[in-house]
Formats: C-alpha cells, sequence, structure tokens
C-alpha cells in the first residue's frame, strides 16, 4: 500500500455505551491491516433515534454537528448499519443550507458499516475466526435494505477459517428491536424477537453475527433471558487476525 | 377472536392478538405462504424488477396529471352510457348510492370485494336504507356473517379456522356442514348463486380506471367480479380518484405485477374490463352503470406527505412481509385498511392523530418496501406522520420532553459522557452478572422480556486514550 | 352534491401546491394500434406452434384442461365426451357464427339438452328467461378472442352472440379456439387492446372483456385452494387446428 489509509471510527451511542469491546476489536482489525485510526472527538450519537421518532429539527442539529465533527476525517467506519445509513442517506436531506448539505454528502459518501469498509474499500475478506463452532448471520434492516448490503458480511464469515457457517431461516426478517419500538411496544417487539431467536436456534449455531449494535441487544437481551447457549456477536467480535 | 373495539388502547388490542393462539398460527402460515408464492412467482419473472419501476412511473405520472385523466375517464365513462358522480367525502359516497339505490327500487345489493366501499361502511348505510348488502367474496362473506371487518387485504377471513367457519354457516345459515374448505364452499356458491340472481344492485371498487377508454378493471379468483358486474340490473363501481391509469397499455404493465405481489399467480383468475352499461344484442350487462369518484381525503395527499401512498395497488403484499402485521394480524389496527400501508391510509382518511398510536406500530425494518410492486416507501412516510404528531404536539407530552432531553444531551458531549457514569452509578445495584433483568420507569418495557447489558465499566471515550497509546507503542 | 367542476378545482388546486416532481412517463402506447396488431399477427402466425405448447403448459398449470383437434367438426364429439363423462345434460353455447362452429344441432342430435343462445337483441322477459336457462345449465360453450401463452389465459369479449353466462354460471366451461387467438405476451395483450378500443367499437361489441385464468379459486378458508367458487369448476379448451369459421373476429 502507498499511502496508508485513514479511517476515522463513527462508535455511535450504543457501542460506546454498552459495547466498547467491539469499539476496540475495530480498532486493532483495521490497525492491523495498516490502516491509520482516528477517532474524533466530541462525538455523541448519530441522531437516529430522533430521526426515526419524528423529530426532525433535533436531529437535524445532530446531524450537522456529526458533519462538522468529521469534516477532516477520512473514511468514516461506522460498527452498525443502522448508523451508517443514517449518515448516508438522511444526513444530506436534513441540512437546508447549501454548504451544509454539501458537505454531508460529502461526508455519506465517505461513510462505510464495517463489513462494507473491510470488502468493498480494503479489499481484504480473509480472517482467522476468533470464535470456534457453528456461525449463522442475521441480516440487520437497515444494513440490508436500506444500504443493499447482503455480500459484504457474507463474504467475510464464508472465508472465516475454522469455522462453519450456516444459512439463517428468514435472516433477512427483522428482529424486532426498531429503536423506540422496542419499549413502545415491548409486546411485539419480543414476539418478533422470539421468532428470530428460534430460527437462530433451529439452525444449531453457536454463534449468531450481526452487524448492528441494535439487533445485538436485541438478540442478546433475549438469549440472555432465555439462558441460551448461544451467543449473539459483532462481526467485530469473530474476526481474528487478517489471513 | 371477537374484534378489540378502538376504545381499547393499541397496546392491548396488539396485546390481545398476542395471546390467541390460533390467530398467531394462522398468521404465521398465511404470511409465510404468501411470501412464499411471491417470491417464487418473481423469481420466475425476470422482467419483474422493470416493470415494477415502470409501474411506479405510470402511477406517479398519472398522478402529475390527475385532472387530465381523470376528466378524460369521465367523458369516455359518459360516452359509454355510463353515470358519473363525484364523493368528497364517505357520507356523500353512501348517500350517491342510496340514492341511487333508492331510484332504482333496489331490495337487495350483491357485493364483490372492495376496500372503498368498506371504508365508507356502505354497508350499514345499505341496510339502515332497507337495502340488503350481500358480501360475496367468500372471505368477506364469512366475515359479513360473523359481523367482523377484514383482517387482511385479500384475505378477509385468514383468522378464521374452518370449524368456525362450519359453526358459523351452521348458526346463520341453518346449514349443517363439515369442517371441510371443499364442502363450506360448496355451500357458499350455493347461498350466493340465489342472491346473485335475485339482486338489482351490484356493487364493486374498482381496481383500475382506465382514462382513455373509460374501462373499470375488476380483478378476483372466484368471479363473483363478474356476476356482481353481468347479472343486477344496476351496477355501481366506488373508486378512489387514484385508480386511474392512462391506457390500456399501461394496464397491460400493472396487472403483470399485480397478482404476482398478491397471491404469486401470473394473473388472478378473473379480470374483467368493464365497459359501462349492457349493450344491444347483449344478453347479460346491467342497464345502468354509476362510477362514483372517491375523494375521502385522497385529495389533498396529492401534495401531502402521503403522497407516495396514492400509488397502492391494494395487493396486500407488505402486510405479508411486516413483522409487526405478521404478529397481530389485521383486526388490532382497528380500522379498514391494517398492515402498514394500512396505517398510512387511516392517516389519509382520518387525519395524522387517528394514528397517534399506529403510527409506532413500525420497527421501521423496511421489509415492505422491498415487496411493494410499487416500491412504496412507507417506512419514510411513518416518519413523516411520526414527525406531523410530533410538531402537532399530539404525541404524548412526556415523550417530547424524554426527546427533548436527549437531543439536549447530544448537543453537549461533556455531559453526554457523564451520564454515562451517572448511569454506570445508578445501575449499580441493578446489575448481577453482566446483566440487568430489571428497571423502573419505561425502561421496564424492555426487561420486562429481555435483559440489558449494564453500562460499560469504561466506555470506548474512556478506552480511546489508552488505544491511542497503543498506536504509538 | 359535489360536482364535477368543484372536484376537478380542487384537484387542480392540490396539483398547484405539490412541490418537486419526479419527471415520470406512462408507458409508450403504440401510435396506430390496429396496424400493430395486425403486423403482431402475421409475426405470430409463423410461430403459432411455439405459442401453443407455452399456452398448453400454462393452462394446464392453472388447472385448464387442453384439448386438440384437427377439424371445427369435431369439436361437438369434444363437448359431447365432456359433458358424458360429468354425467351432464344441458348445454348452453354461442351460436356457430361468433363459435366459429355450430354445435348445438349436433349435441341435441347426441341426446343433449342444448341450446344455442341468440345473436340478436331479446327482450326483457326473454333475457330473463335465458338466464335462468344458463344458470341451470352444466356447460357452457364459447369462443375465445385471445389465447395468452405466457398466462395460460382466454380472453373473452361479450356481445351479441357472446353471452356473459356461458362462461360463468356452468360448472364446466368449454372454450374453442384456433391458431388466429394466440398471442405470447401480457404486453402484446396490451396492443390487442389498444386495438381494440381505437376509433368506435363496432355494434355487436359488448361491454365487457372478461381475461380468464383457469377454473374459479378461493383459498379463503385457511388457504386451502378450492376450485368452482362462483365460476366454472372446471375450463376446458379445445384448439382447432385447421381453424374455425368464425364471421366476426374482434
Ligand atoms: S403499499 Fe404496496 S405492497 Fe402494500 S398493498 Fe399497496 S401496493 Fe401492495
Amino acid at each position: 500500500m502507498s499511502t496508508p489509509v485513514r479511517a476515522s471510527l463513527m462508535i455511535t451511542c450504543l457501542a460506546d455505551v454498552l459495547y466498547p469491546e467491539v469499539g476496540e476489536r475495530i480498532v486493532r482489525l483495521l490497525r492491523g491491516l495498516g490502516v491509520t485510526v482516528e477517532f474524533p472527538a466530541g462525538q455523541t450519537c448519530c441522531g437516529l433515534p430522533l430521526f426515526n421518532s419524528g423529530y426532525h429539527a433535533a436531529a437535524a442539529d445532530v446531524a450537522r454537528r456529526t458533519v462538522k465533527i468529521f469534516d477532516e476525517a477520512g473514511y468514516v467506519v461506522v460498527p452498525s448499519g443502522s448508523c451508517a445509513w443514517m449518515v448516508k442517506h438522511e444526513y444530506p436531506g436534513l441540512l437546508k443550507a447549501p454548504a451544509a448539505r454539501a458537505a454531508a454528502a460529502r461526508l455519506a459518501a465517505r461513510t462505510y458499516e464495517l463489513s462494507q469498509f473491510l470488502v468493498r474499500v480494503l479489499g481484504r475478506r480473509r480472517f482467522r475466526s476468533a470464535v470456534a463452532g457453528r456461525l449463522t448471520y442475521h441480516d440487520s434492516c437497515h444494513l440490508l435494505r436500506g444500504l443493499h448490503e447482503a455480500e459484504s458480511p457474507r463474504a467475510l464469515l464464508t472465508e472465516l477459517g475454522g469455522v462453519e457457517l450456516v444459512e439463517l431461516p428468514g435472516s433477512d426478517e427483522c428482529c424486532g428491536f426498531g429503536g423506540s419500538f422496542a419499549v413502545r411496544l415491548p409486546e411485539v417487539s419480543t414476539a418478533i424477537l422470539d421468532k428470530k431467536l428460534a430460527n437462530v436456534e433451529a439452525t444449531g449455531a453457536d454463534c449468531v453475527v450481526a452487524c448492528d449494535a441494535g439487533c445485538l441487544m436485541q438478540m442478546r437481551g433475549g438469549l440472555s433471558r432465555r439462558g441460551s447457549r448461544v451467543r449473539a456477536l459483532h462481526l467485530a467480535e469473530v474476526l481474528g487476525e487478517p489471513a | 377472536m371477537s374484534e378489540p373495539d378502538l376504545a381499547t388502547p393499541f397496546r392491548e388490542r396488539a396485546g390481545q392478538a398476542l395471546d390467541d393462539r390460533f390467530l398467531q398460527e394462522a398468521l404465521t402460515i398465511a404470511t409465510t405462504k404468501f411470501i412464499t408464492l411471491r417470491r417464487e412467482a418473481f423469481d420466475a419473472f425476470p422482467q419483474g424488477e422493470a416493470l415494477r419501476d415502470q409501474a411506479r412511473a405510470i402511477k406517479e405520472a398519472t398522478l402529475q396529471r390527475l385532472d387530465h385523466w381523470l376528466e378524460m375517464l369521465i367523458d369516455n365513462v359518459e360516452r359509454r352510457g355510463g353515470h358519473v358522480h363525484y364523493a368528497t367525502g364517505a357520507d356523500e359516497a353512501r348517500r350517491i348510492v342510496l340514492d341511487i339505490a333508492r331510484r332504482t327500487g333496489a331490495r337487495m345489493a350483491v357485493k364483490s370485494k372492495s376496500m372503498a366501499t368498506e371504508e365508507i361502511h356502505l354497508n350499514d348505510a345499505l341496510e339502515a336504507a332497507g337495502v340488503t348488502p350481500v358480501e360475496t367474496d367468500l372471505g368477506e362473506y364469512i366475515i359479513q356473517l360473523a359481523h367482523e371487518r377484514p383482517s387482511h387485504i385479500i384475505a378477509p377471513a385468514i383468522h378464521k379456522t374452518k370449524g368456525q367457519v362450519a359453526e358459523l354457516f351452521r348458526r346463520e345459515l341453518n346449514r349443517d356442514a363439515a369442517p371441510d374448505p371443499e364442502v363450506l364452499t360448496q355451500i357458499a356458491r350455493a347461498e350466493l348463486r340465489q342472491k346473485f340472481l335475485q339482486a338489482d344492485l351490484g356493487i364493486t371498487g374498482a381496481n383500475f380506471g382506465v382514462a382513455e377508454t373509460g374501462t373499470v378493471v375488476l380483478v378476483t379468483n372466484e368471479g363473483n367480479g363478474r356476476m356482481v358486474t353481468s347479472l343486477p340490473r344496476v351496477h355501481v363501481a366506488v373508486m378512489g380518484v387514484e385508480k386511474v391509469i392512462p391506457s390500456m397499455t399501461d394496464l397491460a404493465v400493472f396487472l403483470a405485477i399485480l397478482a404476482r405481489s398478491a397471491t404469486g399467480q401470473k394473473l388472478s383468475v378473473y379480470t374483467s374490463l368493464v365497459n359501462g352499461p349492457r349493450r344491444g344484442g347483449e344478453l347479460e350487462g346491467p342497464e345502468e352503470f354509476h362510477l362514483v369518484l372517491l375523494d375521502n381525503g385522497r385529495i389533498r395527499q396529492i401534495a401531502g406527505p402521503l403522497r407516495e401512498a396514492l400509488s397502492c395497488l391494494r395487493c396486500g403484499a407488505c402486510l405479508n412481509v411486516c413483522p409487526v402485521y405478521r404478529q397481530i394480524g389485521g383486526h388490532a389496527y382497528g380500522y379498514t385498511y391494517p398492515g402498514p400501508i394500512g396505517i398510512l391510509l387511516t392517516a389519509m382518511l382520518n387525519g395524522p392523530g387517528s394514528v397517534k398510536d399506529l403510527a409506532h406500530a413500525s420497527s421501521l425494518c423496511g421489509a415492505c418496501v422491498d415487496a411493494c410492486p410499487v416500491r412504496i416507501d412507507i417506512p419514510r412516510m411513518l416518519i413523516e406522520l411520526r414527525r406531523e404528531l410530533d410538531e402537532q404536539r399530539i404525541a404524548p407530552w412526556p415523550e417530547r420532553v424524554v426527546f427533548g432531553a436527549f437531543a439536549w444531551l447530544l448537543q453537549r458531549p461533556a455531559l453526554y459522557r457523564l451520564s454515562a457514569r451517572l448511569g454506570r452509578l445508578l445501575q449499580r445495584p441493578l446489575a448481577r452478572n453482566g446483566r440487568i433483568r430489571r428497571l423502573p420507569l419505561f425502561f421496564g418495557s424492555w426487561t420486562r422480556t429481555r435483559d440489558l447489558p449494564p453500562i460499560a465499566a469504561r466506555t470506548f471515550h474512556e478506552r480511546w486514550a489508552e488505544l491511542e497509546r497503543e498506536a504509538r507503542r | 352534491m359535489t360536482t364535477r367542476a368543484e372536484f376537478l378545482h380542487r384537484i387542480r388546486t392540490e396539483m398547484g401546491r405539490a412541490p418537486g416532481l419526479v419527471p415520470s412517463a406512462t408507458a409508450p402506447r403504440p401510435t396506430r394500434p390496429r396496424e400493430r396488431l395486425e403486423v403482431l399477427r402475421r409475426e405470430l402466425s409463423e410461430r403459432w406452434r411455439e405459442s401453443l405448447e407455452r399456452f398448453a403448459v400454462e393452462f394446464e398449470r392453472v388447472g385448464g384442461v387442453l384439448h386438440r383437434v384437427g377439424d371445427a367438426e369435431e369439436v361437438p364429439g369434444v363437448v359431447a365426451r365432456i359433458a358424458g363423462e360429468r354425467r351432464a345434460r344441458s348445454v348452453i353455447a354461442w351460436p356457430g357464427a361468433t363459435l366459429g362452429v355450430d354445435v348445438t344441432a349436433s349435441l341435441v342430435e347426441r341426446g343433449l339438452d342444448a341450446l344455442a343462445m341468440p345473436e340478436a337483441e331479446v327482450t326483457p322477459a326473454e333475457r330473463a328467461r335465458l338466464r335462468a336457462v344458463a344458470a341451470a345449465a352444466d356447460v357452457g360453450v364459447t369462443g375465445v378472442d385471445l389465447a395468452v401463452a405466457e398466462t395460460g389465459t382466454l380472453i373473452v369479449v361479450s356481445g351479441a352472440g357472446r353471452s356473459r353466462s356461458a362462461s360463468l354460471l356452468p360448472s364446466c366451461h368449454v372454450a374453442v379456439f384456433d391458431r388466429e387467438a394466440l398471442l405470447e405476451s401480457l404486453e402484446q395483450v396490451g396492443v390487442a387492446l389498444e386495438a381494440w378500443h381505437d376509433g368506435d367499437d363496432p355494434t355487436w361489441r359488448g361491454a365487457a372483456i372478461n381475461f380468464i385464468t383457469g377454473p374459479s379459486r378461493t383459498a379463503d378458508i385457511e388457504l386451502t385452494l378450492t376450485r368452482g367458487v362462483h365460476g366454472p369448476r372446471e375450463v376446458h379448451a379445445v384448439f382447432v387446428e385447421r381453424g374455425l369459421d368464425v364471421r366476426r373476429r374482434v
């Protein structure tokens, strides 16, 4: 590689506070691939919860801030498909002033969800597995239908040495998280989750992998409550050393 | 399951549906089957994707000249001897149909399945005016006998077992029958055959209205659409204004994707193109044909946030794939139109206030957009509705306070980080073995069924300095 | 009462308020649809065998039964056989002029109770009587204006001597067609529909065009597929290889 690739991590609120180890792994993973990783100060949340609940003025304020914070960044890597979607898909529309909108569009063009960054930008798809056993993959809604990305995570998981990947029936079906939906209609959210977890368990997998902190929170929450032996892991947690 | 009414809060209505074991099973079987059929149909139809795009473009182009196409439709219907009526609201639409019924001395009306007539609650009005309305789509017939509402746009009675239907027929028709769909269907055939032959009035909706030719198009599988438009003396079609399409060439595009999306068929069994009343030499066909053009909240959405929903073909595909619909079924929504598109149509008909809970009955997973033959972005419009609810302060104040505080915090990174620490202190008595099993207040909504991870001992922000040092080494 | 003017005025007002719209187009229509259809028909006549094979597959897939005969004279025999197998007695049929072959006389000779529906306008009382006959009939025989290979669909135009009931009320529908009716695709159906509606309708043409894709069906009770809920339980199509003598083609 001639000039080293520069990437900023957008940690996102859930990963920052609940799953910081995911962030750590991403940093080490990217560094192992020769990427210079930066972490712009002052980040909070991408504003998706505000946006989805209809608080668009507030979401626009957050967007404006975030665009500014990442203005100097090279690539921007996000551990959640939903937050990446927010930045790529909604930021430019939220900001009305031409300069801000242009800056948002620039940010959108440089922003990638982790698996996309690895496969589509860095062209790296071979890693050793950091876990053992049988894996299955859950497509998170925003990554799959928002960013139309089904291949990159699967490419990475298929090439993983030492583990078996099984397709999850209904892998494209929602896990029932949906942000505030999960607490507004907890019974419905849980019923959807139960279906998802039943599918996961039916595969006999030891571990379900996802690329979104929201889905992980939901699936882990359910698995842990039912005392399941299955683990829900972020993609970054199963990718080991580059192979 | 008895239908919950709107006095019951939505969350409770949904809860009742979740507790209904039969409904749960029926929903899973039905929606899974529809999903599979639809997927197979499009897998075997490579040009389908391009046709979907084209269909969407046609809808949009039509909307951009809606006045033009409607005028053409009206002129052509009248040229072919039909009468056109204009209904601003549901009450006006009912009045128009009742007037026709009265003037023609109708005593019985046979109806082919139509969401538009459900939407205007026509049956009650007919009954009150002494005209017996008979639903003739088998599913609609069943739910009419049971005094219920359809629970699915295209499969109105999927919530009923054959046993329940047999029981219903015994009670309402005095017919003893085995709980066998074949037998039950034959009973309904015999009953309804009499009605078709007796009825004075045939009432339908319209899947499409073709402007260039003045044609009303009806799509059915059972043949009731043909009966209703051929046998009674008078035919009234109630059509939402957005159903107009320019030409027969456009119709061919829509037909290619409609049934595939709804039931996975290449075409439904019957597509009937109705060009007005009976003509000289014809044995069948009504003496009078009336087209009722229905606004009922549609027109103001031409420039409104729900404009895209005016492209809906009512195929039901978005219901089948919606994780929420799949769990709670149609009745819990509480209005004529269930499912994700139903929330938008309800808001269109009754204003955003009517969906203040329903607007949140979606995880915004986007499965509907993928399934929709005309790719209507339902989640985007749900978010728009939520925005309207917030801006018009229809959303409850505690919610607005919580989101306001959250937004405020996100602008203040130092405080934001501090709040993580604060949370860590507060959670101390609650976290056990790396998980939180019970939380107070609205957080309890989460922990009643799911564990929550505690706030990490050190957040990523707090780890970054170290990670930076690590890089320098 | 809302008037046409008020109604359209409201629509125009809202259209004027609609913000930035994406340029969109309706489907491009053939400029001379009748000529286009003629050309299409000529092209199709070269490959009618392929169309027929495709039609056969699709028609059977939707639950239809296809019969093939060489000459039009064989049609009554097929109808009689179908009726016989179902122990059916009464048959209603389109008259020879619209069907392209006279079936009733021959069916009556074979001991069936067959009636040709009239071609000319009849009194309301007679219409009511004929409707009752049709409702009681076991088999209905009609012609076919288009047979669509892609979907296995029969398209039937109503009109004088083209009774709608014959393909609707009896529980068994027998449709008779030849190669001239064959089209390949729905897209071509679009062309035909454009051509049919180009200019004034011929006086014999009725008000209904029906697409029939297999027997009447429902899945409204527990998603169990059941045939013959309102329309026919069975649909047969008889292909006449050497053609029918239909007086007025659509
Ligand atoms: S929104 Fe789309 S998928 Fe849903 S009923 Fe309408 S056309 Fe079908």
